[in-house]
């Protein structure tokens, strides 16, 4: 554990060092999801669904706010379908700007919260959004939430039924807007996901805000089992496919993802909990206190210890010069000297092992002990 | 001389005027409740077009429902429940629009009022470096 929280604290410093870089690249994968899913699902202008039109799309949209993102992806699904037919193009205009009107003019910078659902359901963990809108957010995002839940199976409609839709003409137009209307607002499995992702999320949120032990894993495991329950109750009673293995690794996915944000999020120590009780002049309080669970990351020094040395290694020639050597040698002749041992300098920090030092302590005087070398030292001493 | 605490207060004065500041001078150069009561009445219009699409769906969705047996009596009721859900909706809408930009003006002003702060305060510091 104490590794993953090293880790995590290394993956805070990168992201403090390059956040604008981390920010862009991950803002340029999501491009890529979101306009590779598109053109690989309904890519019926053949012009807008090239790789090229993904790419360079995706390229923009990096260094641009993510409400272009969401602006672009939603003009790009217009086109297909508009290429596919007129009527689902107008039916789809008209649901979008319902999703407008009713939410993203309060909240224009939160708009690409509607785009990472569609993009879980694509990746069949449709049941990670509630985990994670429930616990890093608020209940309003329930909105994002159910409209990123309609748009995915409006798209997943058409794509299904393209060729019953394909040229349809003036005379078939209404036709073509009134049932593609009824099939896309009638769509039973839509509504079943709507409620399951909705009922999630608020039931996530309300168990997370708790000040309970643990709260993010039960608010993670509650909104998974909550929206299989959903699911599976809405398989029974309104007759939907909805596939059981799905469901079950959606949730097991969600509760995953619920573990991996709450260690990245709210990593604390329950057993350091302490409660407290104490009062003012109007109130009583009851406070409890998890601290949070910090770990620094060591910080690797290196120390070069044959520099010198390798200084030495790299002269070729060594000039000697005789004074030396003959000073040199009448130092050997003379007898051993006792030497005042050079002063240190007071501003230079030693790194002392006082464990190992004293060590070497216990041993030299246990040993002097037992060989009798006390006596021995006091007479040299005299 | 570079001063510490000056480059921190500009830097953090440039960021606000980078990010905020435009939207927040816009918003504090009304007074609280005009601006509440122009983006209310906004809203009831965006409600209003909001809402007569989504019964337009709902009718094109329900029309063989809708115009089978279709009496003055059953007319008539249809129109008070679309007219009911819609003043429901304006009423709901119209206390959240409200309240959210009330509180939207609260801190924009909030904003400001410290963006001037941090202005005369770094006033302060250039005075005091010239003296």
């Amino acid at each position: 554990m104490s590794t993953l929280l090293v880790w995590k604290e290394q993956l805070q410093k990168i992201y403090a060092k390059y956040s604008t870089y981390i920010m862009k690249a991950l803002q340029f994968v999501l491009g890529l999801c979101v306009f590779g899913l598109i053109n690989s699902n309904i890519g019926f202008m053949k012009a807008a669904s090239s790789i090229l039109c993904t790419v360079g799309l995706s390229v923009v949209c990096a260094f641009l706010p993510l409400v272009v993102m969401v602006i672009a992806a939603t003009v790009l699904v217009l086109l297909h379908f508009y290429a596919l037919s007129m009527p689902i193009a107008l039916v789809s205009l008209v649901i979008f700007l319902i999703m407008y009107i009713f939410y993203f003019r309060f909240t224009p910078k939160k708009a690409w919260l509607v785009v990472l659902t569609p993009v879980a359901f694509a990746l069949k963990v449709p049941f990670v959004i509630p985990v994670a809108f429930g616990l890093l957010g608020t209940p309003i995002w329930v909105l994002p939430a159910a409209f990123g839940t309609i748009a995915y199976y409006m798209i997943h409609f058409v794509k299904v039924s393209s060729s019953a839709y394909k040229g349809a003409d003036a005379k078939s137009l209404v036709e073509g807007l009134m049932a593609f209307t009824k099939q896309s607002l009638n769509n039973k499995e839509m509504w079943v996901m709507v409620l399951a992702v909705s009922i999630s999320i608020l039931l996530v949120y309300a168990i997370r805000t708790r000040s309970i032990d643990h709260s993010w894993k039960i608010a993670s495991a509650v909104g998974a089992v909550a929206a299989i329950v959903v699911g599976t109750a809405g398989n029974i009673a309104m007759n939907v496919h909805l596939s059981y293995v799905l469901l079950t690794v959606s949730g097991v996915a969600a509760m995953l993802a619920g573990l991996i944000l709450e260690f990245l999020f709210f990593s604390v120590n329950y057993a350091r909990t302490e409660r407290m009780q104490f009062e003012d002049d109007e109130y009583y309080y009851y406070v409890k206190a998890v601290p949070k669970v910090g770990v620094s990351a060591p910080e690797v020094s290196v120390k070069h210890i044959n520099e010198r040395k390798e200084q030495a290694d790299s002269q070729e020639t060594v000039v000697i010069d005789s004074q030396d050597v003959k000073q040199a040698v009448e130092v050997k002749k003379r007898p051993p000297q006792k030497r005042r041992p050079a002063p240190k300098p007071r501003n230079q920090v030693r790194k002392v092992d006082h464990a190992r030092a004293a060590d070497e302590i216990l041993l030299t005087r246990s040993l002097t002990r037992e060989l009798g070398l006390e006596n021995l030292e006091d007479e040299l001493n005299k | 001389m570079l001063d510490k605490n000056r480059i921190r207060l500009m830097t953090k004065m440039a960021q606000y005027e980078k990010s905020l500041a435009p939207e927040d001078l816009k918003i504090s150069s009304y007074y609280k409740k005009d601006y509440a009561s122009m983006n209310t009445l906004i809203t009831v219009i965006w409600i209003t077009i909001g809402y007569a699409l989504a019964a337009g769906l709902v009718v094109l969705c329900n029309v063989d429902a809708l115009l089978k047996d279709l009496t003055m009596t059953k007319m008539f009721i249809i129109i008070a429940v679309a007219v009911g859900a819609y003043i429901i909706l304006l009423v709901v809408y119209c206390v959240c629009a409200s309240s959210f930009y009330k509180s939207k003006h609260n801190k924009a002003k909030q904003r400001v009022k410290m963006y001037y702060r941090d202005l005369s305060r770094l006033g302060k510091m250039y005075m005091k470096e010239k003296n």
